[in-house]
């Protein structure tokens, strides 16, 4: 009895039992508890994991990978429209008002840099393209060439309204991923360094969203008649394109 | 104890339900053998082994895996690896063991059962697999995808020695190469097929045809994520899905019948695309000198 009482006590003991089973291996035969079987499933090992700093890396779950793909999907199309946007304005823009050329060629190069820098980070990370793509390139472009034959106040009022969401949009995607940061700090983990990159490319792209915001303020945007109900409307109509891409 | 702990959990689960309605005698007094005494558990199994697959008592039923979940995988990174698969390791070392009892058996429950015996099994284990033949096929489908990677990052299948070469001469050897992962269970092929397109199994055939399309098209080195992403893929269905059913039929030496089948399909895509890009790109040559004629016409367009 005591022998059987000893023999309990050892199975018990934390050294001899294996590692946690996944629910119901325990129809294994004992030999394949240890060697599991992989064959031809090939997973890959991050070659980042064990070269460079000693921290461990921050491991995003499924809702933060999806996250992050909504959120790159909506940023790629954001960028297209922009980019078409300032294309349909400038010849009308620049006709009227010649002095304007060097501020529309400045914001639709950084425009069309950040649309570069998200097809790359879209390709590399094969974040699937919005099935709404051709219908962004119209609308885009018309609402770039409405606004710009409405004169220049109107075309700034676009900018503005635009800038103010994608603005904000960038802002939360910041915030987001500073959340996982402090969440990855707070566990003794890091992020890794795509995602350090990603935060830095977010802000650097803020930044220069809310730059063109300034500029069409600066450019009399405020005197775009009727204002309210133009910049309302556009406004609406982004905060729906950012819905609709994030899902489909 | 975590195993009795989770055999105790599973126990308890399982008495819930089958004291309620006891369907069969044998399932009953399993339920109480198993309830009062977790560690044997095995003459649950015991007694059910002996029956034929049709009287198989609801504990069983109870013991099931839920169906693995078969996502489009969103946001790829090599910091972050997804597997290829979701299933667990029992039903991983089955499967495995399943595949090599394909080619003489088919994908059939029997090609399960002598996989499940291989491992070590009892034959009962095959209710791991609560869709049967269509585990089998869908771990067929994901394992060679992993296999066609694999052989591109360790065998270097796309070097060539007569420089770099072209995206769509990529997606040919990887399309081919994929086809020939087939040959072996050529004959057993069309069963697949046929199992893969009843209705409930649709979605996660075309969910597990997205993801082979994607990775030939992400290792051919394909970057474009415009619209032509969608006009791509389901252009490379269209000749992948048509060639693996002359594959099927194919008795030449190598697929060459098949191989032949395939260029001409790819040269056919690759026609269409190029008149609808000339015709795409003569209407926005004449949109824009129409716009640009009105310009200089002084017309605020």
């Amino acid at each position: 009895m005591k022998s059987l009482r000893l023999l309990r006590a050892g199975l018990r003991a934390p050294s001899l039992r294996p590692a946690t089973p996944v629910v119901l291996d325990f129809l294994a035969p004992s030999t394949l508890q240890t060697c599991r079987h992989y064959n031809s499933t090939a997973l890959r090992q991050s070659p980042a994991s064990t070269t460079g700093s000693s921290k461990p890396k921050y491991v995003l779950n499924e809702q933060q990978k999806e996250y992050l793909e909504r959120a790159l999907r909506v940023n790629q199309a954001g960028e297209l429209a922009a980019t078409l946007i300032y294309e349909a304005q400038n010849p009308q823009v620049v006709r009227s008002h010649p002095h304007l050329r060097p501020l529309m060629k400045h914001m639709y190069d950084q425009e069309v840099g950040h649309f570069k820098t998200f097809n790359q980070l879209n390709a590399k990370h094969r974040v699937r393209p919005t099935v709404m793509y051709p219908v962004w390139e119209v609308a885009a472009t018309f609402l770039g060439w409405s606004t710009g034959a409405m004169g220049r106040e109107a075309a700034m009022a676009c900018t503005e309204a635009v800038e103010t969401e994608i603005g904000s949009h960038y802002n939360d995607q910041v915030r987001e991923i500073l959340s996982w940061k402090a969440e990855a700090e707070s566990r003794g983990e890091e992020l890794d360094e795509e995602l350090e990159d990603m935060l830095t490319t977010f802000r650097r792209i803020r930044d220069e969203e809310l730059e063109h915001l300034d500029h069409a303020v600066a450019n009399d945007a405020k005197e775009a008649r009727p204002y309210d109900p133009l910049v309302n409307v556009i406004r609406y109509g982004c905060k729906a394109a950012i819905k609709i891409t994030e899902r489909v | 104890m975590t195993r009795s702990q989770s055999l105790l959990a599973l126990s308890r689960r399982y008495l819930s339900t089958t004291t309620t309605k006891p369907t069969t005698t044998a399932a009953a007094a399993a339920a109480t053998a198993t309830a009062t005494t977790p560690g044997r558990h095995t003459f649950c199994l015991g007694r059910t082994q002996t029956q034929t697959p049709q009287q198989q008592p609801q504990c069983l039923q109870r013991l099931r895996h839920t169906p693995p979940r078969h996502p489009i995988r969103s946001y790829h990174s090599a910091h972050h690896p997804s597997p290829p698969h979701e299933y667990s390791n029992s039903q991983t070392t089955i499967l495995s063991a399943a595949l090599r009892h394909v080619p003489s058996h088919g994908f059939t429950r029997d090609a399960l059962t002598l996989g499940a015996r291989d491992a070590g099994f009892l034959d009962v284990s095959v209710q791991l697999l609560p869709r049967g033949e269509f585990d089998l096929i869908l771990f067929w489908l994901a394992s060679r995808r992993g296999l066609l990677r694999s052989r591109v990052e360790e065998d270097a299948l796309l070097q060539s020695p007569q420089g770099p070469l072209s995206t769509d001469q990529k997606v040919k050897i990887l399309v081919m190469e994929r086809l020939r992962m087939n040959v072996e269970v050529r004959d057993k092929w069309q069963d697949a097929l046929a199992v893969m397109s009843l209705g409930e199994n649709i979605p996660s055939s075309l969910s597990e045809l997205h993801s082979l399309l994607d990775d030939i098209l992400d290792l051919a080195g394909d970057v474009s994520v415009d619209a032509s992403w969608y006009s791509k893929r389901m252009a490379l269905a269209a000749v992948y899905t048509s060639s693996e059913f002359v594959m099927t039929r194919d008795e030449s030496v190598d697929l060459r019948d098949t191989e032949e089948f395939l260029s001409r399909r790819l040269a056919d895509t690759k026609a269409v695309g190029e008149k609808i890009t000339g015709v795409k790109q003569c209407l926005g040559f004449m949109g824009s000198t129409a716009v640009g004629l009105g310009r200089s016409w002084g017309l605020k367009i």
